[in-house]
């Protein structure tokens, strides 16, 4: 008992002296998402059970940018599904920001392979969808912002284009402003730029790299491609298919802020060869059995 | 020729020659007017009529535009019912298609002796008519909308009204003008068999009665007006969509 006022005076201190905005140890390792023992199965037409995803454990912590990559039908998507809220759970558990209730894009907000725009709307009014769905209209600030984020991917000139006059990058630079429109605290983004030529691949990638930098959002990135894993992710989950499962979760130590001389660093191709084997190691040693 | 002046010199000049040929064959081996009456003699069926013509016309007219806007308010809804609950859809859907299967020209008379013999009974018997392609048009659309505009309405937290009006039935819109574009022609010839089984005014009525006093030539001029009727509706029908909806129009202009 007379220790305890002790204690509290020097505690404040020490919470005093810490400069309040910069502890990014701290703040990274807040979790945001979490995924415990999740597994989904389907059902086939005939009546047989599918298991897509198996006992995937995974915590995504604020601000850190998280890939999911594994071949096809190793249940990236569907894990990110279950965080959008789009597909049930079979077994386990999750919880994203405060739970699992959302509040439509301003706790998370979704990010399709292919634009999905709307095709009667102007980019403008695609950008604003989300605030009209949750608010039922789009007040004066969510038309400033709009325009404000529509700068920032570099399509101010196209606010009141109609999505098909834009090209395919643009409309997916479209798709990722409306994501941000009620300033969400997660971003999920399923193969966002699977769909996409390879420049403008590399153009969307690098942009991506800036909002995340200047917005600070969690993303949690499904993706094909490991040498894009690696380059935006500060973790990468590697899964492997039939069941679904996490089969490594590499930490990417890459100095920030990376840009394309990144890939030239010797550790990007260490981390790259790393997932690569990952995926393929255990197809190479059945050929060999076999 | 320019594409433009081609797609009106072309079927004008087919039509012109198929007038005159038909003119020409009439006159040359004498068919009696009362078997197959020429271009002219109907053309003097229509003057004869004068104005009584498009006085029935108008009331045909009236008969077909009500009866399609009726159709259009029980198809539209009841083929978004259809689409977005499972068990609507399997309760409803195959006593439609049974009504549908009914013959209306069969039905049209017991309807006359349910609903008496006034604008009432003709009116149901269009919306009986054109319904049906109308809603399935509207189901098909709905249906149609891509997952992924599902699921960002989803994600974005509409409720299942909200995505009805935000995502699907906009989507749905090009359908639903098909299934209008076919309805209104359907609806001309269900006013025409209301009007055979209940009327004492319009188009069908007059080529019933004039039929009966052989005036071959007076019916025939009818049964063209008819036919113009229904195609000025169907172009009016393809003016609404560009006009409002040009959006849902698809272009080949690319990606």
């Amino acid at each position: 008992m007379t220790q305890a006022p002790l204690r509290d005076p020097a505690l404040t201190l020490v919470a005093r002296a810490t400069p309040p905005a910069p502890k990014p140890s701290a703040e990274r390792k807040e979790p945001i998402i979490e995924l415990s023992h999740a597994g989904v199965t389907f059902e086939t037409r005939k009546g047989e059970a599918l298991t897509a995803l198996e006992d995937l454990n995974l915590t995504i912590y604020r601000e850190e940018i998280v890939s999911l990559v594994g071949p096809s039908g190793c249940g990236k998507s569907t894990a990110l599904r279950i965080l959008a809220g789009l597909q049930p759970l079979s077994s386990g558990d999750f919880w994203i920001g405060g739970g699992k209730t959302r509040q439509g894009f301003s706790e998370v907000a979704i990010v399709f392979q292919r634009p999905t725009l709307l095709p009667w709307r102007n980019v403008l009014d695609n950008v604003l969808y989300p605030a009209r769905v949750l608010r039922g209209r789009a007040t004066k600030e969510d038309k400033a912002r709009a325009l404000e984020l529509l700068e920032l991917v570099g399509l101010a000139e196209m606010a009141k284009r109609m999505p098909h006059e834009l090209s395919g990058g643009m409309q997916q630079r479209a798709s990722i402003a409306r994501s941000l429109i009620l300033d969400p605290k997660i971003l999920l983004m399923d193969e966002p730029f699977g769909a996409l030529d390879a420049l403008t691949r590399e153009d969307l990638q690098l942009d991506l790299l800036e909002i995340h930098a200047r917005t600070k959002k969690t993303i949690l990135l499904v993706t094909h491609s490991i040498s894009e894993a690696v380059l935006l992710s500060d973790r990468v989950a590697v899964m492997s298919a039939r069941p679904g499962r996490l089969q490594d979760l590499i930490e990417v130590d890459i100095p920030k802020p990376r840009g394309p001389e990144s890939g030239a660093l010797p550790a990007f191709h260490e981390y790259s060869r790393r997932i690569r084997d990952d995926i393929f190691g255990p197809r190479k040693r059945r050929e060999v059995q076999a | 020729m320019s594409p433009a002046v081609r797609k009106v010199v072309l079927p004008v000049a087919t039509f012109v020659t198929f007038i005159a040929l038909w003119q020409l064959a009439s006159v040359t081996f004498e068919i009696p007017v009362y078997l197959m009456p020429a271009p002219s003699d109907i053309w003097g069926g229509g003057q004869g009529l004068g104005l009584v013509l498009f006085d029935h016309a108008l009331q045909t007219l009236n008969t077909i535009v009500l009866g399609f806007f009726c159709a259009c308010c029980v198809g539209i809804p009841l083929g978004v019912l259809v689409s977005v609950n499972r068990t609507i859809s399997e309760m409803f859907y195959p006593l439609i298609v049974f009504f549908n299967a009914i013959p209306i020209i069969a039905i049209a008379p017991i309807l006359v002796v349910i609903f008496g013999t006034d604008e009432t009974t003709r009116l149901i018997i269009v919306t009986l008519t054109c319904f049906f392609p109308i809603m399935v048009a509207t189901a098909s659309g709905m249906m149609d909308t891509p997952s992924e505009m599902l699921d960002l309405a989803r994600v974005a937290g509409a409720s299942t009204m909200v995505e009805i009006l935000t995502v699907r039935l906009p989507h749905a819109v090009s359908f639903i003008f098909s299934g209008l574009r076919i309805g209104v022609t359907v609806a001309v010839i269900g006013a025409v068999v209301a009007e055979f089984v209940n009327a004492n005014k319009g188009l069908g009525y007059l080529v019933t009665s004039s039929t009966a006093q052989f005036a071959i030539p007076t019916a025939t001029a009818c049964v063209v007006m008819l036919a113009l009727i229904s195609v000025l509706l169907y172009q009016a029908v393809n003016w609404i969509h560009r006009g409002f909806f040009a959006w849902s129009i698809k272009t080949d202009a690319g990606d």
